[in-house]
């Protein structure tokens, strides 16, 4: 299978001097496509920092990143359009905008990568209808429940037909019933989309659904 | 998508509006200062212009007609009707003189125009009853008996047949002259010459002024040139008049507003700047988000800077046209230049979308790292 993700010796390190912290240290990591992975780990162990790495969010320190095969090289090709271009992001806060209906906040990722609004909100309608929203267009956040709001994000990280999915812990803000519901979804979107998953989560109850789990610990990847 | 931005602004609809009218209270107070100096330097020249002398002569030292103080001897008006280049006879004697006359038992302010009936100095005629009685003025003593009679602006709203007190002596109004308001709506009192250097000027056969028109084949220039090289007087001509009394009764009095204009100017910028700062800082969570889901620096600069436009251009031209109304309603003349005005417009949308426009430069900087954290 070909690595939608193949990183060699990702480092970064936070502050200067003696406060310098290795949030990830020399990391190698390969992601096949259509997979789903789940990157687990204590807090601070450096599992967002390295979401945020592989999602071209923040740039490494030393090691090399090729995503889909295309080295990233932020003097040769903003990430930005990366972003919007190979991945998807997922987050545990849901962080949709509250001044835009469901549909809008699906639209936006894809006007961003300037779809046409016609195209968009056919796409939207269908991602949403997806994620079992169809009843909920035009609801704005605020009258979402926190399942419906991560079904949203969801739909909005597939929006531009992206090689991977970041999801930061997207059960935390979930009660356990709708986690369930959240992982069959993403389930069945994986299958619907052949999109590959990597998801950060602390959640134990959630590896049964993971192709793969990788363990951090102090910025590593480690063998538990 | 291209509604992105107006979707935002309706959701933080209270701050765009009150935004929206801080810029329009701004523009309208600079446009209408502007309107008053204006409106004050048309009323500095229109008694001038309308006299129609070219040349206007006072006592030396005194700055200029109109300026400092001036008391000429009349022994200069025979003189002058006979001057080489002026106009024979046409030298008129002058009394222009602040006053606070009392109008219908209310103290009110005014200027007392004296002059000589025919001459230049104020109008031959009324535009309502009649004109004062005119003194022989050659011949006058303090004891001739010449009525106390006044010729008032129109828009004093006075009645024929009113008295007015000055100088704690009542005087008739008997005609109404044209409406030719001097600075800040001062109506010009009219009367004759004799009367006016009785009532205001101690009874001393000096005046003020003298006028003079010059022969159509001399510059006002040099006939000026050649009066002003006299000892004890001072000669001008129109245009250098005009050019003393709009920089002595408009512009330097009016540094401070321009200085205030200048600074309404920069509250405009800084009001904008600022709110368009705070804003962003409410939405730093947002635009991280923008940025992590592949909003490039200039997709999320351009829904900040269209909203900036927008609330910009809204707000400068309802303060355009907010001046105008203040303008119309105003207790003084405001004279709105529309060129000025609309160059006033264009210099403040550039200031506040300049300011805007720095303000979310510094907002899109937010690392998108910090849509990991937090609430939006």
């Amino acid at each position: 299978m070909a690595a939608v993700i193949d990183g060699t010796g990702l480092t970064k390190r936070f502050g200067t001097g003696d406060a310098t912290v290795v949030a990830v240290d020399s990391v190698d990591i390969r992601i096949e496509e259509s997979e789903l992975v789940m990157i687990m780990g204590d807090s601070g162990c450096g599992k967002t920092t390295l979401i945020s790495l592989l999602g071209c969010i923040l740039t490494p320190d030393a090691g090399e990143l090729r995503i889909d095969g295309e080295l990233i090289d932020p003097m040769k090709k903003d990430l930005s359009v990366i972003r919007h271009e190979k991945i998807g992001f997922v987050f545990q806060l849901f962080h949709l905008l509250p001044y835009l209906t469901a549909l809008e906040n699906v639209m936006v990722a894809m006007d961003i990568a300037s779809t046409k609004t016609s195209e968009a909100e056919r796409r939207a309608t269908e991602l949403l209808t997806q994620v079992g929203l169809s009843a909920r267009f035009d609801h704005r956040p605020a009258q979402l429940s926190g399942g419906e709001k991560q079904r949203v994000s969801f739909a909005r990280a597939l929006a531009n037909r992206p090689k991977i999915v970041f999801a930061d812990e997207p059960t935390a803000n979930l009660d356990s019933r709708q986690s369930d519901n959240l992982m069959n979804l993403i389930q069945e979107l994986r299958r619907e989309h052949q999109t590959t998953i990597a998801i950060v989560t602390h959640h134990e109850g959630l590896k049964e659904n993971a192709d793969r789990i990788i363990h951090m610990k102090d910025g590593r990847i480690v063998t538990p | 998508m291209k509604t992105l931005f107006l979707k935002d602004m309706r959701y933080r609809r209270a701050r765009v509006v009150l935004t929206a009218l801080g810029i329009t209270v701004l523009i309208s107070l600079i446009l209408l200062l502007g309107g008053i100096m204006n409106g004050m330097r048309i009323q500095a020249r229109q008694y001038v212009e309308f006299t129609g002398a070219d040349v206007w002569i006072s006592a030396e030292g005194s700055g200029g007609a109109f300026i400092g103080f001036s008391m000429v001897v009349e022994e200069y008006m025979a003189f002058l009707n006979s001057g080489p280049g002026l106009v024979p006879d046409s030298a008129s004697p002058l009394v222009f003189a602040q006053a606070r006359p009392t109008v219908r038992g209310k103290s009110t302010k005014a200027i007392v125009v004296g002059y000589k009936l025919g001459q230049l100095g104020g109008p031959k005629r009324a535009i309502e009853g009649k004109m004062f009685t005119p003194s022989n003025f050659e011949d006058y003593r303090p004891e001739d008996p010449v009525p106390y009679e006044v010729v008032v602006d129109e828009k004093m709203g006075l009645e024929i047949g009113e008295q007015i007190t000055l100088s704690n002596e009542k005087v008739r109004v008997v005609g109404k002259a044209k409406s030719l308001m001097f600075v800040l709506d001062t109506p010009l009192l009219f009367m004759d010459v004799r009367i006016a250097q009785k009532l205001l000027l101690g009874n001393t056969p000096h005046v003020n002024m003298m006028i003079a028109k010059t022969d159509t084949n001399e510059q006002p220039v040099r006939v000026s040139e050649s009066l002003d090289a006299l000892e004890t007087i001072e000669a001008r001509t129109l245009n250098q008049t005009l050019g003393d009394i709009i920089a002595y009764y408009v512009d330097e009095p009016m540094k401070a507003v321009q200085f205030l204009r200048v600074m309404l100017w920069l509250a405009a910028g800084i009001l904008i700047g600022m709110i368009t700062y705070v804003t962003m800082l409410e939405k730093t969570q947002e635009i991280g988000v923008l940025k992590a889901i592949g909003g490039s620096n200039g997709y999320v600069m351009g829904l900040l800077l269209k909203q900036v436009v927008l609330i910009s251009a809204v707000g400068v031209v309802l303060g355009l046209i907010l001046s105008y109304v203040f303008a119309a309603a105003a207790p003084i003349f405001v004279a709105i230049n529309f060129v000025e005005s609309i160059i006033v417009v264009c210099i403040s949308f550039v200031v506040c979308c300049g300011s805007g426009y720095l303000a979310a430069r510094k907002a899109i900087a937010v690392d998108p790292m910090i849509a990991f954290r937090g609430e939006i």
